[in-house]
């Protein structure tokens, strides 16, 4: 018996494929070009116009708009009558609920010596997370040379090694997909890069190319934004003789030139192959670097966001059901300014303050910080709204903390997450000093300390702690597969991979992973089972709706609380998490809740907790957390 | 008996440990017990003498790194001496040699304490 896994305690609470819908069937494999031609809405027409005439001028926007819209007509004639229908009836509001429990991971995360990773992938999946988790971000499945997959290769086939094309449609079935869109940058082993370095005149403009080493001036390149410590320009051999190419990540990641309008509509002809193929939301990997502009810091220039928001017009007319989500990290104010006015550019943004915030707030056991960067975040708009991550495949960025947590504490916390096993990633600043860009550890690990002598039970109680937070928040929750299982820091890896993110990326046997969920004793199975289980209750809760209000609670610097209270206004939950290792008694009252009632009743603990006089009299152990509901008929009061 | 040779410079404000030849998992919870033992003491001014080590893995880092946060948050710190070349390989590695102040020999180490 599996017990504790994901679906036994989520099958019991709610059967999501009630309301599935089977999108494995929206696409034809081949475009139906019989039944009448798609006609793009004047209003559409208009939208894309405007952004093409902004990145190109008028004359040459009017020349790429008839690609851009042969495109979409493409597209269309790819859409099944399953498809066209379902579409009249979806609402952009209802795009992400609290059901929405998105699992980051690699295809080949989970393997297995009888299957391909990505068959294995989906009968794990199938098995153990369908009524937990909806939807699936398998980071780039594609072939490449380096880094992990996001050096691309070929943008259009699936790596052989993971798996098919097949393989991912038969993962639509049970599950929305997020597809990486790496559109900053390729390989320099791909195809499309080797036709510039062999003088093909198609692919003259398609690279930031430079005839010297030393042709962007000191002063300029001293103002361009860097995420790495690597040189920006890599130099080639190519057919016309010796070039330096501007690769933003590293040597072999080169970066597309935005400046050729010929290269912007390669990447929208991608973008739409990927939604017939199954995407549900594109993740813009690294989308700050879009556009450079010699003289600027090439980071956030208005023509990405417009590229962006031509992305977003153009889904928007012919595939409404797709979501772009924006993964910058950068400091918080420039992140968020991916969702435009939050009806025309990014549906998500990856929240990248908040992994270092409540990282921050468990090393220290104290909420301060977050609690006060948290009451800032409010309700994007009814189409747009945060993913609120703490891990993923890379680290733990700290662009996103600048400007909240001093120097000197982002220091601290990067020592003491070396104390706990983890590494630290470098970018170069502008003056040539170094600083750090991300924390390389896992987040159980981050959490807990192996020689810390303390109880197996205890830590999960920790780790669990800090993963109910983001949870709770408005948005979307986003988990990294290994912290679904608590795995802790791979350093052997580091070393033999040479590369400080292989700490969190280490490959799991499947049979050794279905073993520990099955065996109640491993850390692997309490993770799971607790993590389980506040799921299971979170996506029953419309007051998670990502649009439902949030407010912050400012209680005590040992705990982090907030109210969440439904888009009708009639169900509300108080959720409060102890972050420090110390007990805490605190009265709250109606005056602070802005909710008069006799009783708060816990979804997590199943108990009853009753007023006196309206106030809720607590005493919290070490990484408790409550997540307390009631109902109303009225919205919270500020008092 | 210290499985490590170790002594106390500057009036026993500096600790000075000597790394074994192999720093790996058969002695690397020895020895960050030891340095936990020093810092838990409030002798948080150590130097990592590495002339003898010829080999360390993972676990040998992380007793290394076990608490460096704890000695600088009193003022103190863990400093390496005379890494060998495999050693240096995997501190640029692990980037591990941007947060370690690193010194050619013991003696410089200790040195770099008395300048504060």
């Amino acid at each position: 018996m599996r017990e504790g896994t994901f679906n036994d305690i989520v099958k019991n609470n709610i059967p999501r494929s009630d309301k599935f819908v089977d999108m494995s069937r929206f696409h034809y494999l081949e475009p139906d070009f019989d039944r009448p031609i798609y006609k793009v809405p004047s209003e559409y027409k208009e939208k894309i116009m405007e952004k093409l005439s902004f990145l190109y001028g008028l004359n040459e926007a009017k020349n790429w708009y008839n690609e851009v819209e042969r495109l979409m007509k493409v597209y269309h004639a790819y859409k099944t009558p399953q498809m066209i229908l379902w579409e009249k009836e979806f609402d952009p509001a209802q795009r992400f609920t609290e059901e929405d429990v998105i699992l980051i991971t690699y295809g080949d995360l989970i393997q297995s010596k009888k299957t391909l990773p990505l068959e294995t992938l989906a009968k794990f999946c199938r098995k153990y997370l369908r009524n937990a988790i909806n939807t699936l971000h398998i980071l780039p499945f594609f072939p490449y040379s380096s880094d992990r997959g996001f050096a691309i290769t070929d943008f259009e086939e699936v790596d052989p090694r993971l798996g098919r094309w097949e393989n991912i449609e038969d993962l639509k079935s049970d599950f929305k997909l997020m597809f990486d869109g790496v559109f900053n940058h390729v390989s320099s082993k791909s195809r499309w890069f080797q036709e510039f370095r062999n003088g093909n005149p198609d692919y003259k403009n398609f690279f930031s190319v430079f005839s010297t080493k030393d042709a962007i001036s000191e002063d300029h390149l001293r103002l361009i934004v860097r995420p790495r410590t690597s040189d920006l320009l890599t130099e080639f051999s190519t057919l016309n003789g010796r070039r330096w190419v501007w690769t933003t990540f590293s040597p072999d990641q080169v970066d597309l030139n935005y400046k050729n309008p010929k290269v912007l509509m390669r990447v929208i002809d991608i973008m739409l192959t990927y939604v017939r193929r199954g995407a549900d939301i594109i993740r813009l990997d690294a989308v700050t670097y879009l556009w450079t502009e010699l003289g600027t810091e090439c980071v956030h220039l208005k023509q990405t966001h417009m590229i962006i928001k031509l992305f977003r017009n153009i889904l928007d007319a012919v595939a409404p059901h797709v979501a772009l989500i924006t993964e910058t990290n950068v400091p918080h104010e420039e992140n968020i300014s991916y969702f435009g006015n939050g009806n025309d550019e990014a549906q998500m943004v990856y929240n990248f303050a908040l992994p270092p915030l409540v990282l921050h707030a468990f090393q220290t056991g104290n909420s301060t910080t977050l609690t006060k960067w948290a009451a800032t975040l409010k309700k994007v708009s009814d189409t747009a709204t945060y993913f609120n991550f703490l891990d993923s495949h890379d680290g733990i960025g700290l662009n996103a903390v600048r400007g909240i947590l001093s120097k000197e504490e982002i220091e601290m916390m990067c020592l003491r997450a070396i104390e706990h096993g983890g590494f630290i990633s470098y970018k170069t600043e502008g003056d040539g000093t170094i600083s750090p860009y991300e924390i390389n550890i896992t987040w159980y690990s981050a959490m807990n300390r192996e020689d810390a002598g303390e109880s197996d039970d205890f830590q999960v109680k920790r780790f669990l702690a800090s993963r109910s937070i983001a949870l709770a928040m408005l948005g979307v929750p986003g988990i990294y597969l290994h912290s679904l299982f608590g795995s802790k820091n791979d350093a052997e890896a580091v070393l033999e991979e040479k590369q400080t993110r292989s700490i969190n990326r280490m490959v799991i046997d499947e049979e050794n992973l279905i073993s520990a969920l099955e065996n109640p004793d491993t850390t692997t199975h309490k993770v799971a089972k607790g993590f389980g289980e506040m799921i299971a209750k979170r996506i029953k809760e419309k007051a998670f709706h990502p649009h439902a209000d949030q407010k912050i609670l400012n209680i005590s610097d040992k705990l982090f609380a907030l109210i969440r209270s439904s888009v009708d206004k009639d169900e509300h939950i108080l959720c409060i998490t102890n972050v420090a290792n110390k007990e805490e008694t605190i009265d709250i009252t109606p005056e602070v809740t802005g909710i008069k009632t006799n009783s708060w009743y816990d979804i997590l603990s199943g108990k009853t907790i009753f007023t006196n006089a309206g106030t809720l009299s607590l005493h919290l152990q070490p990484y408790d957390v409550l997540w307390l509901k009631v109902k109303t008929n009225y919205p919270i009061v500020s008092y | 008996m210290d499985k490590f040779s170790i002594r106390e410079e500057m009036g026993g404000e500096v600790v000075v440990i000597e790394a074994p030849a192999r720093l790996d998992a058969s002695v690397a919870s020895d020895f960050r017990a030891k340095m936990g033992e020093f810092v838990d003491k409030g002798k948080n001014k150590i130097v990592v003498n590495l002339a003898k080590t010829e080999f360390m893995d993972s676990s040998g880092l992380g007793a290394l790194v076990s608490r460096i946060a704890t000695s600088r948050a009193n003022k103190g710190d863990i400093r390496l001496a005379s890494p060998t070349a495999h050693t240096l390989k995997l501190l640029e590695i692990t980037h591990l040699n941007k947060i370690f102040k690193i010194f050619d020999d013991v003696n410089s180490a200790i040195e770099s304490f008395k300048q504060e």
